[in-house]
């Protein structure tokens, strides 16, 4: 018997059956009962589950019984509803993956392939992710404290402020450990190291993180002179971010005192404290980059400042010179009543020379009157009424008798021409007779 | 915010400590009035000479400025156990 082949191992070896589902049943119909042995059950077991595609990729909802955690570092459960139960293996790697640990009594979905575990004759589910189940009620608990919230205004655009463009204090409330504070403190030493950070640590997950984020947020809130705060959390599950939909959270955010930035997890986890915010910030490191002028931009600004300082006091000095040219032109306007002026200068010069004129004028009369005068004092005018005028050889005029002998030549000029004599006598008397 | 009276006595060190965008604004007013042209030519070099010393105090502060960091309530963190450390 043991020696006969199953139907199992003899299937391959008759390629001429008709395939199809009665195939594999018509031989054992038509001749004995073929015994199969427990091995060849279990791999048939196997091949069929393993063949069936719903199978290979199934969720399963349920809840978590009996848990065991070997020394492999696998772990096994039961997964069970009020009717059923089915055996779950959530191996070493997957149970890593999944960030929590299934727990007696917890209610989860799970996603895996259902296969045969043929030394134990058993199907079991091969997990592959374990989600605590109520993520569907995390949903709708989202929803309806979304539109309560709402409903109370907390939401509102209206209530959101501007955020400081020039802060030099900012909050930051995050976990001081891990990748967050780290990304938050280098994008502001990189882009603006003016500003002071101020942190109020909280952790950021798990059951108290909500509670210590509001304790975080209100020891902020304590301080004076901020500017802006930031509430930051890195990406994770939605339940990892829960805290951040929590109502004591949520109205936390939104009685912020001064305008406040939520960056919670990534671009498309969008919690209830990030509409509550002033601003939204897709991740921590864009919100610190909200929060915060770039400094490398800002040299430019102000050089361009500078640059305008320049031109603008370049342009008073061309105003200035446009000034002067203008008021020089507007002196030259003033050229023609300097040209009345000289003119009134020459009329007054014209009249003085006039004068002057006039004066010389009658001078010159006064001087040829006396000319005249002179001219009748003249020696020609006394020997033109008959007088002569005697002179010796040496050229001496001859006023006395004595100074002449006998015989000496004399020279008599008249009025016209003259004549040379020779004394014949002299007599130093009696000029008074001779002359009347 | 400084003012122009307090500028003229403020030594270049002191207007180094002010804060940032007070100098900023500053050096914006200044400009301003620069730019509007009340201003007559001495005015407006003493502006200027003010604006160099303000662009100054602003490079000095970009230059030289350190991210500080206070954290509060060290003591009392109850939270203090470490977090997996965030992806994001």
């Amino acid at each position: 018997m043991t020696n006969q082949p199953s139907l199992w191992d003899r299937q391959p070896e008759e390629p001429q059956e008709e395939p199809g589902p009665a195939a594999e049943t018509q031989p054992a119909a038509r001749s004995a009962p073929r015994i199969l042995r427990v091995t060849d059950l279990n791999r048939r077991v196997r091949s069929l589950l393993d063949s069936d595609s719903v199978l290979a990729d199934v969720w399963v909802e349920g809840e978590v019984s009996q848990p065991s955690f070997p020394p492999s570092g696998h772990c096994f459960f039961t997964l069970k509803d009020a009717n059923s139960q089915v055996r779950a293996a959530l191996f070493r790697e997957e149970l890593a993956r999944a960030g929590m640990r299934p727990a007696h009594g917890m209610n989860v979905i799970i996603h895996g392939r259902v296969r045969a575990y043929e030394p134990q004759g058993v199907y079991q589910l091969y997990v592959d992710s374990i989600t605590a189940a109520g993520a569907g009620d995390l949903h709708a608990r989202y929803e309806a404290l979304r539109k309560q919230l709402a409903a109370a205004g907390l939401f509102e655009e209206g209530r959101k402020r501007p955020i400081a463009h020039w802060p030099r204090r900012i909050g930051v409330v995050t976990s001081p450990v891990g990748a967050v504070w780290r990304d938050i403190n280098n994008v502001l030493r990189r882009r603006y190291p003016l500003v002071e950070l101020i942190l109020s640590p909280s952790v950021v997950q798990g059951t108290t993180a909500a509670p210590a984020i509001v304790r975080a947020l209100q020891r902020l809130y304590a301080q004076r002179d901020l500017d802006t705060i930031i509430l930051a959390r890195g990406g994770g599950s939605l339940e990892d971010l829960w805290s951040f939909n929590d109502e004591r959270v949520v109205r936390a955010v939104a009685e912020a005192p001064v305008p406040i930035i939520v960056g919670v997890g990534h671009e498309s986890d969008v919690t209830l404290a990030d509409f509550a915010a002033d601003l939204r910030a897709p991740t921590p490191s864009a919100a610190a980059e909200l929060a915060t002028p770039d400094a490398v931009q800002l040299a430019t600004v102000i050089g361009r400042l500078r640059e305008r300082a320049t031109a603008a006091l370049l342009g008073r000095a061309v105003e200035r010179r446009t000034f002067l040219d203008a008021e020089r032109r507007a002196l030259a306007g003033l050229a023609p009543d300097i040209g009345a002026a000289r003119q009134r200068a020459s009329d007054l010069l014209d009249r003085g020379t006039r004068a002057l004129d006039e004066r010389l004028a009658r001078r010159r009369m006064v001087i040829e009157s006396a000319l005249a005068t002179l001219h009748t004092l003249s020696p020609a005018a006394t020997l033109e009424r008959g007088y002569a005028v005697a002179r010796t050889p040496g050229g001496r005029i001859l006023r006395d008798a004595t100074e002449i002998g006998a015989g000496d030549p004399l020279q008599v000029i008249v009025a016209r021409g003259s004549v040379d004599t020779r004394v014949e006598r002299t007599r130093a008397d009696g000029t008074e007779e001779l002359l009347t | 915010m400084i003012d122009d009276a307090r500028l003229d006595v403020l030594t270049d060190e002191e207007l180094a400590r002010r804060p940032f965008d007070e100098l900023v604004v500053a050096l914006q007013q200044t400009v301003q009035r620069l730019e509007g042209g009340n201003a007559g030519l001495e005015e407006s070099i003493k502006l200027y000479r003010q604006g160099l010393r303000l662009h100054g105090a602003c490079e000095t502060r970009l230059r030289e400025a350190e991210l500080t960091i206070t954290e509060l309530g060290r003591r009392g963190v109850t939270g203090a156990e470490p977090e997996p450390a965030d992806e994001g």
